[in-house]
């Protein structure tokens, strides 16, 4: 019952973090899912497309690690591991 | 074109299953919508082809602070279409089952939801660092609801011991005793709730409400009686329909109810306390009085208080259900005669307010179709209104502590939402 809340929170994070590294472009997106996640594997791959549309990241590969861990400490969760973006020459370096 | 990989390592977290959009235009309210998103859980089809025995069990699992209330309307609604009379101590266990419930669910809106929005504290967890004492008062409350429900339901959340026509075991006499000093504390810890409850500082707010309760001719309704309004309706939960009327709406998952003609109506506390106060108990009256509750409240950040009047209530008329309670001869009672199928509709008062059930039965006792109207499905008009109300007064407010006045706003009634502290994502349109 709570998939969609956490997908428009990874949608929300996915926003923040590209306007806060002014990262025009998305190119790949890196998912951890916990073996207890509320959201299925299947379900997270159909949503997808809807969850990044309109953002940077609506045209990123989508790289998605499922956990079969159920004693994993973040078992229930959904990561949101690491973003790989294009940046032209002037971007600030961090 | 180069490529770098930022470093996340963000778990993503269930804020909350609902939203608020607010449009302003020229310095006035032109728009709200309290949009829900959870997704439709499907629970009125999983009951199709379903024996009407499995009603209660299924129906409580719709939620763990209330599963009661929802175990309560499925056994009415199916008692009624089977012709099945449940009275005597069945009754009362019934009664003293919800009393446990009211109690444990009141004990957390309180003090675990509602007072850390009037002392200025984001949760519970934060105002127990300076205030453990009050939170431990919320606690204790909670507990002895708790112990009422593990007694008669066999477990706290989801109780297991509900059937049609009665229980699957009741107490004796001795082990339902035992739960007097629990109840008697608790009783103490409810009187002083109230006292600490009238001294918080309430927002001025005055709403032109429609309440809608249960309404019982010989007691504080929560299982039986009609369907009563402070607008004139009266009506059987088998009529209900010609009372109310829900439509979806666009913008939110949840269906909303309405009154025939359109117009919002409020359930839960604040209508059951208007509509039926005179039926509470002499010392629950009392202490009202003696801290200055109106007869009617339209203030709903006062609905703290009337809460706080329901608990002692609800400890008071455990402890006499205690002292009269003789174990029945069977537990539950068996539907007599042939069944040719047919339609029960009930209402219960869950602690957040009307919930009504209707189920059209197959004559082998197979559910056919389910319809499930809960509490805050029939407020969410009426909250929109609330907070309409609440933006007008308050539009210099920046958006952050709009924000947390909109969810206080929302947080009046107790709904099913307000479990997420923080689930309110404000969007203002200022034009």
């Amino acid at each position: 019952m709570h998939e969609e809340a956490m997908l428009q929170d990874l949608r929300r994070k996915l926003v923040e973090v590209t306007a806060r590294e002014a990262a025009p472009r998305v190119v790949r997106v890196r998912l951890w899912l916990g073996a207890l996640s509320h959201v299925s594997e299947e379900q997270l791959r159909r949503e997808w497309p809807r969850i990044v549309d309109g953002t940077p990241a609506e045209s990123a590969a989508l790289d998605l690690t499922t956990s079969r861990d159920f004693e994993d400490p973040r078992a229930q969760g959904l990561v949101l591991v690491s973003l790989d973006v294009e940046e032209s020459g002037s971007t600030n370096e961090r | 074109m180069t490529e770098r990989t930022i470093a996340v390592d963000y778990l993503t977290r269930v804020e909350g299953e609902g939203s608020l959009h607010v449009k302003l235009e020229d310095g006035r309210v032109e728009h709200v919508e309290l949009r829900i998103f959870e997704p439709p859980r499907f629970f009125e089809a999983f009951l199709r082809g379903r024996m009407y025995t499995e009603a209660p069990d299924i129906t409580a699992r719709i939620c763990g602070i209330c599963p009661v209330a929802y175990q309560m309307s499925a056994v009415h609604a199916m008692e009624q279409a089977y012709g099945i009379s449940v009275g005597g101590a069945l009754r009362e266990l019934r009664r003293l089952f919800y009393c446990g419930e009211w109690i444990e669910s009141h004990a957390l809106h309180v003090y675990l939801l509602h007072t850390p929005d009037f002392l200025g504290y984001p949760d519970a967890v934060r105002m127990a660092k300076d205030d453990p004492e009050t939170v431990k008062r919320g606690l204790a409350l909670k507990k002895a609801g708790n112990a009422v429900m593990q007694m008669l339901g066999g477990r706290e959340i989801h109780p297991i011991n509900v059937r049609v026509g009665g229980f699957y075991r009741v107490p004796s006499r001795e082990e339902l005793e035992s739960l007097r000093p629990t109840l008697e504390s608790a009783l103490e810890i409810a009187e002083e709730t109230v006292h600490f409850a009238a001294g918080l500082p309430f927002p001025d707010a005055e709403e032109d409400y429609e309440f809608v309760a249960l309404q019982h001719p010989e007691e504080y309704a929560m299982n039986e009686g009609e369907i009563v309004s402070s607008r004139g309706v009266r009506v059987s939960a088998s009529r209900f329909d010609e009372a109310f009327e829900r439509a979806p709406v666009a913008y939110t998952h949840a269906l909303q109810s309405v009154r025939k003609g359109g117009t919002p109506y409020l359930v839960g506390a604040l209508a059951r306390y208007a509509l039926n106060g005179s039926q509470l108990s002499p010392r629950a009256k009392s202490i009202a009085r003696e801290v200055g509750l109106e007869p009617v409240v339209r203030n709903p950040f006062r609905s703290i208080l009337v809460r706080s009047i329901e608990m002692v209530y609800a400890c008071e008329e455990a402890l006499r259900l205690l002292s009269v309670y003789r174990p029945p001869e069977t537990a539950w009672v068996e539907p007599t005669g042939e069944f040719h199928g047919g339609v029960g509709a009930a209402a219960t008062e869950a602690p957040r307010g009307l919930l009504f059930h209707r189920y059209q039965l197959a004559s082998d006792g197979r559910i056919e179709a389910a319809e499930i109207i809960a509490p805050t499905a029939q407020n969410q008009k009426r909250i929109e209104e609330d907070v309409r109300h609440v933006v007008e007064r308050s539009l210099a407010l920046d958006d952050a502590h709009l924000t947390a006045l909109c969810e206080r706003a929302i947080r009046n009634h107790d709904p099913c939402i307000s479990c997420a502290t923080h689930f309110l994502k404000l969007e203002v349109e200022r034009a």
